[in-house]
């Protein structure tokens, strides 16, 4: 078996059984938790409506707000557009979801492909050069934040340098792209990257705590 | 030098000696830290975990925050201060626990007593960074949380204890007690202004707060003659007329329940059916969206902020004010209590706009307004004037830019930060209380 093979094998499949449990786990164990029922007498009758306002609101902050945040908020926007364009309107990555899914969707032409996964290398290289240059963000920052950093720039850079065939020769290069991702993968669960998830739960939850008392969100 | 002037002089040298009256908390540095734990454990609920498990440390919530942005000092960012319950969480909590274990330190009484400062002095649980938070995560209840902590260490500040213990074992505030309630109530009564007292049975009961009756008279004086002129059914009780919770604002759990039910046993009493706090933010919190969740169920009255009555009143045309106009301008302090946590933006300004005002808002205001500096018992921490100070100049700057001739709140504590921290800084801004401007109004 090749390291080809083993990354398109069993490294995929053990690696999104991973990822898939680890986040079940998680999510689960979090609702297995004490559920605090708030009894005070809410000021709003639609505290759902709440929540998923909130999930859309929070993405667009208060100008007051907003104003001191500009460049964590456009940059935060820039590379997750360019990451989530790159994953799925990359052909040879249809073609992935395709041989998992059954189904596939029209793709953007590669060269076009690579302007977003180079802005979104840049940016992350960017802020990851923040984190450690700035004095609020060295503090907050763990080593968790710096590992999955780590693991979504090397999965781009392997990503581009298969793409332009740069280092070893294609068949390796892929593979390490792909374990790479796989890294990714089984990461993900462990880590503040379970956002992709959190995300949802978190904003609809607070949507509702604050609809309760009356405030939008 | 009038009333208040004289008042807030006297109440800031016993805010001095009020270190020196805090009984001492001795234990053990592991009992302290089993406790913190404990009560960590014990009040973890599923919203917590998933401000804990959401946080994805982007650093964006110290820009809300006026204590960083004031001072730019990286500690003040509010996830750092919720730091040791973090690692709390993650060793011991989270369902990736076993994972975690091997790389997160242990809290420790070091710890503790580092993070004391960091959320009674450097935080004001305001809840501007929950706004800002781009994962929705619940940062002030998470600092409420580390605040119940080290209140169970017995790590709260020394003047916050003083006054909680004060609270917990006389059931009086700052020395207010119902000899002094009498007394103002007496004082009134000379000056034509009836408070009734003690009714066995009344459709209204109103409170009042140490601060109310210590600094700002004129605000009951103000809230019996809105009362009056409505001719409503209303009492206030010599027993039980404290608002204020000290022991909400310093954590202490067990205190605030008892002083929570004191109060709905009180309304209960009288068969009341609507029950209103004095502008004080943090007392309407503590009952209007507390008061349920300590008793167990649903009281049988409704809670009202007294400007949220006087608002609605206005709006109903059950009460009348006179336009002030005369192009008198005002800017109006949206207290986090009332508004961020209590969504009463609009009563106050109905009432504003009743009085014929030029009302010119803040840059920051209603949900996001930025916190004067001085509140969850901030004002009584002697060691914290210096840093409170500087946050207050963030809101002074944007009352100034403003260019109104005054400035109403309808929340004692945020009244007095405003008029002490203005005082040092120099600052010739007038500063009024809502109720007081809408009962010297009242239309004919």
């Amino acid at each position: 078996m090749t390291l080809l093979d083993f990354a398109r094998g069993p490294g995929l499949q053990w690696s999104l059984t991973i990822m898939i449990v680890g986040l079940c786990w998680r999510v689960v164990g979090v609702f297995l938790g004490r559920w605090r029922r708030d009894l005070s007498r809410p000021r709003s009758d639609d505290l759902v409506q709440g929540g998923l306002r909130a999930i859309i609101t929070r993405s667009a902050p208060a100008h007051d707000l907003e104003k001191n945040i500009r460049f964590q908020h456009y940059t935060g926007y820039i590379w997750h557009i360019g990451f989530f364009m790159t994953v799925l309107l990359y052909e040879p990555h249809i073609a992935f979801f395709k041989s998992i899914l059954g189904f596939g969707w029209p793709g953007l032409p590669s060269h076009l492909v690579v302007i977003p996964a180079a802005i979104t290398l840049a940016v992350l290289i960017m802020l990851t050069i923040r984190r450690m240059i700035l004095p609020v963000m060295r503090m907050i920052t763990r080593p968790d934040d710096y590992l999955s950093l780590i693991i979504i720039i090397s999965a781009l850079v392997t990503g581009l340098m298969a793409y332009a065939h740069i280092g070893p020769r294609y068949e390796t290069m892929l593979a390490l792209h792909i374990l790479n991702v796989e890294l990714l993968f089984i990461w993900i669960p462990f880590s503040k990257l379970a956002h992709m998830y959190f995300w949802l739960l978190s904003r609809y939850r607070i949507g509702t705590y604050f609809e309760r008392k009356g405030v939008k969100a | 030098m009038n009333l208040t002037s004289t008042a807030i002089d006297q109440l800031q040298a016993d805010n001095k000696a009020l270190a020196d009256k805090a009984k001492p908390t001795e234990m053990p540095d592991a009992e302290r830290v089993a406790r913190a734990k404990h009560v960590f454990l014990k009040r973890m609920s599923i919203g917590l975990a998933m401000n804990l498990e959401s946080c994805i440390d982007c650093g964006m919530c110290a820009e809300a925050c006026h204590f960083y942005l004031a001072t730019r000092e990286p500690r003040y960012a509010p996830v750092i201060k919720l730091e040791p319950l973090r690692r709390f969480y993650r060793r011991e909590l989270t369902p990736m626990r076993w994972f975690n274990r091997p790389f997160v330190r242990d809290i420790n009484i070091d710890d503790l007593n580092e993070w004391q400062e960091l959320v009674y002095d450097a935080c004001t649980t305001c809840g501007r960074c929950d706004m800002i938070c781009p994962m929705g995560v619940g940062i002030s209840e998470s600092v409420r949380l580390m605040r119940e902590g080290l209140a169970a260490a017995g790590l709260i500040p020394e003047e916050l204890r003083a006054i909680d213990q004060e609270q917990r074992e006389k059931g009086t505030v700052l020395g207010v007690g119902p000899d002094q309630f009498t007394k103002i109530v007496q004082e009134l009564a000379a000056d034509g202004i009836d408070v009734p007292v003690d009714k066995d049975q009344a459709d209204i009961l109103v409170l009042s707060s140490a601060l109310n009756m210590r600094l700002f008279r004129r605000s009951v004086a103000g809230t019996a003659k809105i009362m009056n002129k409505l001719g409503v059914d209303w009492t206030m009780s010599s027993r039980c007329f404290e608002a204020a919770n000290f022991g909400r604002l310093s954590g202490d759990y067990p205190a605030e329940k008892t002083a929570t039910l004191r109060i709905i046993d009180a309304a209960k009493a009288c068969g009341a059916s609507k029950v209103i706090v004095p502008e004080c933010g943090h007392a309407y919190m503590a009952l209007r969206w507390e008061g349920a969740n300590m008793l167990g169920e649903r009281p049988p009255f409704r809670t009202l902020a007294i400007s949220e009555f006087i608002g609605r009143e206005i709006e109903a045309g059950r009460l009348r004010v006179k336009a002030i106009g005369n192009g008198k301008s005002v800017t109006f302090h949206d207290s986090c209590r009332l508004v961020r946590h209590g969504g009463l933006l609009a009563e106050p300004r109905i009432a504003l706009r009743a009085l014929g005002l030029d009302l010119r808002e803040m840059e920051s205001r209603g949900r996001t307004a930025i916190c004067c500096g001085g509140g969850e018992g901030g004002i009584y921490i002697s060691r914290a004037q210096t840093l409170r100070q500087r946050a207050f100049e963030i809101k002074k700057k944007e009352v100034d830019e403003t260019g109104a001739d005054s400035l109403v709140t309808s929340c004692d504590s945020c009244r007095y930060n405003f008029i002490s921290n203005g005082a040092k800084a120099g600052w010739s801004q007038t500063v009024e209380g809502l109720v007081e401007m809408v009962a010297n109004n009242l239309a004919d």
